[in-house]
């Protein structure tokens, strides 16, 4: 397993022993050793099939691979950094609030529902599987992690969405009214509602 | 004199006669005592340094706070960093990164060419650091400001440490900072890693980067 470690709240410190990471490209801010980094392709690195997804879907992530023995601190424009350990589960994540991901783990593009659509990033989103460390980004301050249990769905604006994990159901509630066409909304239109068992990210600032 | 974290963003000082405050103008929040704040026309650097500096467009204007109280400083909502020097080894920061300093500090500007070569001039055009930096020498504190804060990383002979130019904010010590291109086509393809211009700092002491690759404006 990798170790992914903070270094403050702003920075992430990985350890590379030969092996390899996956971030979002331009996110190194330093490193000591032999490390090379490198464009992950099209899909980011997992393989074509993903790439034509990509392409085809507009969630575009550009993910650069970092590998070689070293030090690699990654950080990106002074966002607060949460590091999730994945056991074999699947994260549904904003492809512009991931800052690095384990080489053991997949990426995929995957419909989203309605819920792209809503935050400018389209109708799909990235997913992670597999088993080892990814490190997320959250503007504004510390992100907030919310239960969902089914006593208790969890609605949230799409700006403020980071990811969610577990057996979730993610619909997207609108609440137009001929309020919003007079310019008399209340400015939350567009809202995330998740049913089921799980966790959803959020983080203080909205996109 | 050091300098005191209030929180992230401001620090404070004690201002006391003999024991001036050289911040950057604009950089004092509040002041308590008997303090008066008047500018730095010629600098620590003396006349030839004020040229240096017009020269150089390293000139951010300072002021003195003199008499006796306290001080505090922030500036922007940016982070501010504190760091001590012992007077061993000079500290190399970009002028706009200063917030306040201690004025015992000598503070020269160093043209980065001249060691450099034309390896240094490149290093400052596409770092957009300029060609210019300041070097404060001597014993005292400096608070320097980034976006998201700094993190200390040691360089140890042997083993270079390289950070992004856009992160870069200081560095102490007996450190040579190279630039390394490790541009290829595919970055000339915008298909490269995003890593393509690299500051290789080499020799022993401590480089400071941000949080961040945004710069201060």
């Amino acid at each position: 397993m990798q170790s992914f470690r903070l270094n403050g709240s702003r920075v992430l410190e990985v350890e590379l022993r030969g092996d390899a990471v996956r971030a979002a490209s331009g996110a190194m801010i330093a490193y000591t050793g032999d490390v090379a980094f490198k464009s992950a392709g099209m899909g980011g690195g997992d393989g074509i099939r993903a790439a034509i997804k990509r392409r085809a879907t507009g969630e575009s992530v550009s993910l650069m691979r970092c590998s070689g023995k070293g030090t690699v601190w990654f950080a990106k424009d002074a966002m607060e950094i949460v590091v999730i350990d994945l056991a074999g589960d699947t994260l549904k994540v904003e492809s512009e609030q991931l800052l690095v991901v384990s080489d053991s783990l997949r990426t995929d593009v995957a419909f989203a529902g309605l819920r792209g659509a809503s935050s400018g990033q389209g109708l799909f989103t990235t997913t992670v599987t597999g088993s080892g460390p990814l490190a997320l980004l959250s503007a504004g301050g510390p992100p907030i992690a919310l239960e969902v249990s089914p006593q208790y769905p969890l609605v949230v604006d799409p700006q403020a969405f980071v990811a969610s994990r577990g057996q979730l159901n993610q619909t997207f509630v609108t609440d137009v009214s001929w309020r919003n066409l007079v310019g008399e909304g209340s400015g939350e239109a567009f809202s995330l509602r998740f049913d089921g068992t799980g966790v959803v990210y959020i983080q203080p600032e909205e996109r | 004199m050091a300098f005191e974290q209030i929180n992230h963003k401001v620090v404070s000082t004690a201002v006391a006669p003999g024991r001036e405050v050289l911040a950057r103008r604009g950089a004092m929040l509040a002041y308590t005592g008997d303090v008066g704040f008047s500018p730095v026309h010629t600098g620590p650097g003396g006349i030839g340094g004020l040229a240096g500096r017009a020269v150089a467009g390293e000139h951010v204007s300072m002021m003195v706070a003199q008499g006796s109280g306290t001080v505090y400083y922030g500036f922007a909502g940016l982070y501010v960093t504190i760091i001590e020097l012992d007077g061993s080894a000079p500290l190399s920061v970009e002028a706009d990164r200063l917030v306040a300093h201690d004025a015992a500090l000598q503070s020269t500007v160093v043209f980065l060419g001249e060691g450099g070569g034309l390896r240094g001039m490149v290093r400052g055009a596409v770092s957009g650091q300029g060609l210019f930096t300041t070097q404060l020498h001597g014993v005292g504190s400096v608070a320097v400001m980034s976006h998201g804060g700094t993190i200390a990383l040691p360089v140890r002979s042997g083993e270079p440490t390289t950070v992004d130019p856009q992160a870069y904010v200081g560095h102490v010590g007996n450190v040579e900072a190279k630039v390394s291109l490790n541009a290829s086509w595919r970055d000339a393809v915008g298909r490269g890693s995003g890593e393509a211009v690299q500051l290789k700092m080499s020799g022993s002491g401590t480089v400071y980067v941000q949080a961040s690759e945004q710069k201060i404006r």
